[in-house]
């Protein structure tokens, strides 16, 4: 088990790898654009511009602008944003992460435990009415675009019912736990709720296949024959089967998410997270800020990616041996 | 030089290389260890094991659908291992297989008169209307109605679909074919048909067979001779007739003692001989005789020396220190 | 409680069985009246082709059938007392723990995710009040007890690091945890080695002696019945064609589908020129014909066919097809004599 966990690390570290070369030579070996002119922004002087070439190297081999922009971002951690000249990538996102990372936890909380309620009622009345109830209501939050529905949202506590009903939200923002624990929360939970919807619909789904699947199966049979209740063999047999799959999807959701993808969720309640950082710097075509979010982001997918394959091995002792 | 013997394997070796656990020690697995057996022109040549036997294996050696780790099959006198795919080819066209599972060896998507028809096609047989009389004497010699060419497998039994296969595997007029235990899923009474047809072509096509399978009694219905495999070698080959009569192998009298008698009264009942353990796995092999720790007769030279195939009589060999019913 | 401990009431009786499903394509009789009985320390052998509904039979006792379009009709009494229809609660205390039943595939029928003894212990504590300790004791036994070697530390170990053969007999071990007094094995050795299925038969004639259990066997295979039947039940479209003691059924079959069923088989011992086929295929369950459901395969019907023949005969060799005593006895010789049924 431990060579397996060393080896499936180590993979993860050649794929970091092998995504920062490929970041790398999108943004700076595309023929035809001058990364120079990128970096140094649009309103850069032939000077800046000479003087971004020189602190890439951009005259020099691409190997060694690769080494010089990995030293940039990682080692010097001095790389700078040309277009809010100075302010240097990795503090920026630094200080956005732990607005991404409140917002993720919290809706994660919440919608594994809506989306596994939903999905185990849903399997448990299956053919009943509750269950193409929880199914359709399912469907309709995976459909529903998160930004239209934080948009509606604050739209509600914002704005019409702001005054009645929901007086006791904040305006749009982030407030830190260490500052005032009840206004950081209270900020976040729409934005939790918002995000939440989707991935719950997705996770009831996805379980209720799941379990539906599993309960056909022989060893399910052979539970019956035992005599076990049907509520023990759906929470016990069924259930403990079905996880698997939900902590695969689950790992690689998270993962993304904190890697920036609630992008439009946070920039539509204003949250100063990862995302909204993506957002601004590509809609300013901040090259070196993208470059950094884009690794950033990527390292976690990559180590969510890792960490699932390694639970796996606890979650299914059958895959231990292979 | 015309011989009677259609195929001829002699010594053939098929190892598999697997890591245990992942990342542990690469593991050499010997499925098929050492086979040498010759079919002749005609006759049906039963091979019978239990599961890990390697049977299956060895079938996919003779034919060279898998390629051999060393030694040698001969066709026709020539010799095809490690032959190319193109020079293959023409030996390719006389022998044939047909499988076991009737519901996953024909593609679901296409017609029943496509999958007949493939081989043709693939071997340039003749022109459409050539192809298409061809198809429909095949579908009516296996006894389905030749209408069916535009059906789809799903539409057809178990015991229908193997029909199918047969008749694709005989498309090409092949000489020899390699049936891996072509009836094993269908029910008795379907399975009762199944081998009777394949009986009967094989005398209207004077067809030779390599029939493959786990059920002692369909071996030996359908067998002339018949090759008792164990960890991946032969351990016993003889006339059928004689081999089920006086089996010679210890392994092969238990066998064939435990196999579920009718008590019909045509007969004493067999004494039963209940082996202990487990059928055993590929990747540990025992040192000696392969079957020694589960023999009821063994002695401690078979734990150290290996026996090997030796023919006692014409026509009958075993690979054992102290064969039964010494004659 | 059972309603007669009584050793002359059979421990369990069937009335005229029926089972049926509302599909797209019409209704699916896959039982259409079954009846037999099954006495205490006896083994009842159900014997049929796929499509005969035998297992059908004995899931829709113990209340396994979870289709939600199944129709069961008729009665079945176990121990005296009426099960069939009984709620799901009721019948939970005698599934495991009166009756218990094993099925065909070892590979998939214990949960993967646990190892074997937390599965034996649950079932344990699921009828009767021990503590985990106590029960974990009792499985070390029962695995030792159904041949499986160092059972104190294999207790602990999961499904898929036992073979086949061992798996079968956890699931054995399993089943008889809490001494029922019958079990149903449907086809439990046909996904195995032959020479597993010799060990796996051997113990359940062991464990049936020691225990005192009865046993229904359902198979396909006519050597197994003739090995482990004390009688024979032989199905046909849902139907049940013949019963009696193994020995008359086997060595005197009275009905054609039996001929054909017992002439079909390649024997070991000897060796036959042709197998005796019945013609034609499988009934559907979605058109049972109005007469003898075998019928349209037999190459002796005649009028009388036309009409559904019930078990019939004297004694207890019973068979349901209108042919008089001679004329199936003169049928019986000829088709020993050349193999064909016709």
């Amino acid at each position: 088990m431990t060579m397996f966990i060393i080896r499936r690390f180590t993979s993860a570290v050649l794929v970091m790898f092998a995504i920062s070369v490929l970041t790398f030579l999108i943004f700076f070996a595309t023929p035809g654009v001058d990364p120079a002119a990128r970096i140094a922004g649009r309103s850069a002087t032939p000077q800046i511009v000479a003087q971004v070439k020189h602190e890439f190297g951009l005259d020099r081999a691409l190997p060694i602008r690769y080494a010089l922009m990995m030293d940039h971002l990682f080692i010097k951690r001095d790389l700078a944003s040309y277009v809010n000249i100075g302010d240097p990538v990795v503090p920026q996102i630094t200080a956005a992460a732990p607005v991404t990372i409140s917002l993720v936890l919290g809706a994660a909380v919440i919608w594994l435990i809506v989306g596994v309620l939903g999905g185990v009622i849903a399997a448990a009345n299956r053919g009943k009415f509750v269950d193409p109830l929880i199914m359709f209501l399912g469907i309709a939050a995976v459909s529903i675009p998160a930004y239209w529905l934080g948009e509606v949202v604050n739209l509600i506590t914002q704005g019409g019912l702001h005054s009645s009903i929901f007086r006791w939200v904040p305006s749009s923002g982030y407030v830190a736990p260490t500052q005032s624990l009840t206004q950081w929360a209270l900020h976040l939970l729409f934005p939790w709720l918002t995000l939440a919807a989707l991935y719950s619909g997705i996770y009831a789904r996805v379980l209720r296949a799941e379990l539906v699947n599993a309960l056909n199966e022989d060893y399910v049979r052979t539970a019956r024959a035992k005599g076990l209740s049907e509520r023990r063999i759906l929470m016990r047999h069924a259930l403990r089967c079905s996880l698997v799959s939900i902590v695969s999807l689950f790992g690689l959701d998270f993962g993304a998410l904190i890697g920036g993808a609630a992008l439009l969720t946070e920039v539509v309640f204003g949250l100063p997270g990862v995302g909204q950082l993506t957002y601004n710097a590509l809609q300013n075509l901040d090259l070196p800020v993208i470059m950094g979010t884009v690794l950033y982001g990527a390292f976690f997918i990559v180590l969510a990616n890792a960490v699932v394959d390694v639970l796996y091995g606890f979650l299914d002792p059958r895959v231990r041996v292979a | 030089m015309t011989d009677d013997v259609l195929l001829r394997a002699t010594d053939v070796v098929k190892n598999f290389t697997m890591r245990s656990r992942g990342s542990g020690p690469r593991v050499v697995v010997q499925a098929v260890a050492g086979v040498s057996l010759e079919a002749r022109r005609g006759e049906t040549l039963g091979i019978v094991g239990e599961s890990g036997c390697g049977k299956s294996t060895l079938a996919r050696c003779l034919v060279q659908l898998t390629p051999v780790t060393s030694g040698h099959v001969e066709f026709n006198g020539v010799e095809i291992t490690g032959l190319s795919r193109r020079r293959l080819r023409p030996h390719r066209r006389e022998m044939q297989l047909v499988f076991q599972d009737p519901y996953s060896s024909l593609n679901p998507r296409r017609k029943v008169g496509d999958i007949v028809a493939e081989p043709l096609r693939i071997s340039h047989f003749g022109d459409a209307e050539h192809t298409r009389a061809r198809v429909a004497e095949l579908l009516s010699t296996v006894g389905l109605d030749p209408a069916s060419v535009n059906r789809y497998p799903h539409e057809f039994s178990g015991g229908q679909r193997q029909r199918i296969g047969i008749a694709r595997a005989l498309a090409l007029n092949p000489s020899l074919v390699v049936a891996d235990e072509p009836v094993s899923a269908l029910d008795v009474s379907v399975q009762a048909q199944v081998l009777n047809l394949m009986a009967d072509l094989q005398r209207e096509l004077s067809l030779t067979y390599l029939f493959i399978a786990h059920d002692l009694g369909v071996v030996r219905h359908v067998s002339d001779r018949v090759g008792v495999m164990y960890l991946g070698e032969i351990v016993e080959m003889g006339d059928a007739e004689t081999l089920y009569e006086r089996p010679l192998h210890p392994y092969t009298e238990a066998l064939l003692s435990v196999v579920p008698e009718l008590d019909d009264g045509t007969h004493p009942p067999r004494d039963r001989i209940v082996l202990t353990g487990d059928v055993p796995n590929p990747s540990h092999k025992p040192p000696g005789c392969p079957f020694h720790p589960r023999c009821p007769v063994a002695q401690a030279k078979c734990a150290v020396e290996k026996p090997t195939l030796v023919e006692l009589s014409p026509g009958r060999s075993v690979a054992c220190h102290f064969p039964r019913h010494d004659s | 409680m059972p309603e007669s401990t009584d050793p002359a009431t059979p421990l369990l009786e069937v009335d005229d069985l029926k089972v049926s499903f509302a599909t797209r394509d019409g209704v699916v009789r896959a039982v259409d009246g079954l009846s037999l009985s099954v006495g205490r320390q006896e083994v009842v052998g159900i014997v049929g082709e796929s499509g005969s509904g035998k297992s059908v039979s004995m899931y829709s006792l113990l209340g396994l059938v979870r289709d939600a379009n199944v129709t069961i009709s008729g009665r079945v009494r176990f121990e005296g007392r009426d099960i069939l229809g009984l709620p799901d609660e009721d019948l939970r205390v005698i599934r495991g723990r009166d009756v218990a039943m094993i099925f065909q595939d070892p590979m998939t029928a214990l949960t993967p995710v646990y190892n074997v003894g937390w599965q034996i212990v649950e079932q344990i504590r699921a009828h009767e009040d021990v503590t985990k300790a106590q029960a974990r004791a009792r499985a070390v036994e029962l695995l030792g007890e159904v041949g499986i070697p160092d059972p104190a530390r294999r207790v602990d170990l999961y499904p898929h690091e036992f073979s086949g053969g061992m798996r079968q007999r956890v699931v054995i071990a399993m089943a008889l945890s809490c001494h029922p007094r019958l079990l149903i094995a449907d086809e439990p050795t046909t996904a195995l080695d032959v020479t597993t299925q010799a060990q796996i038969l051997e113990l359940i004639k062991k464990l049936q002696a020691t225990y005192g259990s009865s046993v229904v066997l359902i198979t396909h295979d006519m050597g197994v019945i003739s090995e482990m039947a004390d009688r024979v039940v032989v199905m046909y479209a849902g139907r049940p064609v013949e019963v009696g003691d193994r020995r008359e059924v086997i060595r005197q079959p009275r009905h054609p589908y039996t001929w054909g069923l017992l002439g079909a088989v390649p024997r070991v011992e000897s060796k036959r020129n042709r197998l005796v086929t019945i013609p034609g295929t499988a009934v559907s369950p979605l058109n049972l014909p109005v007469g003898c459901a075998f019928a349209p395969r037999c190459a002796h019907r005649f009028e009388a066919c036309d009409q559904r023949p019930d078990l019939h005969g004297q004694g207890a060799h019973l068979d349901a097809c209108w042919l008089s005593d001679e004329q199936k006895v003169q049928i019986r010789a000829r088709v020993a004599a050349t193999g064909v049924t016709t």
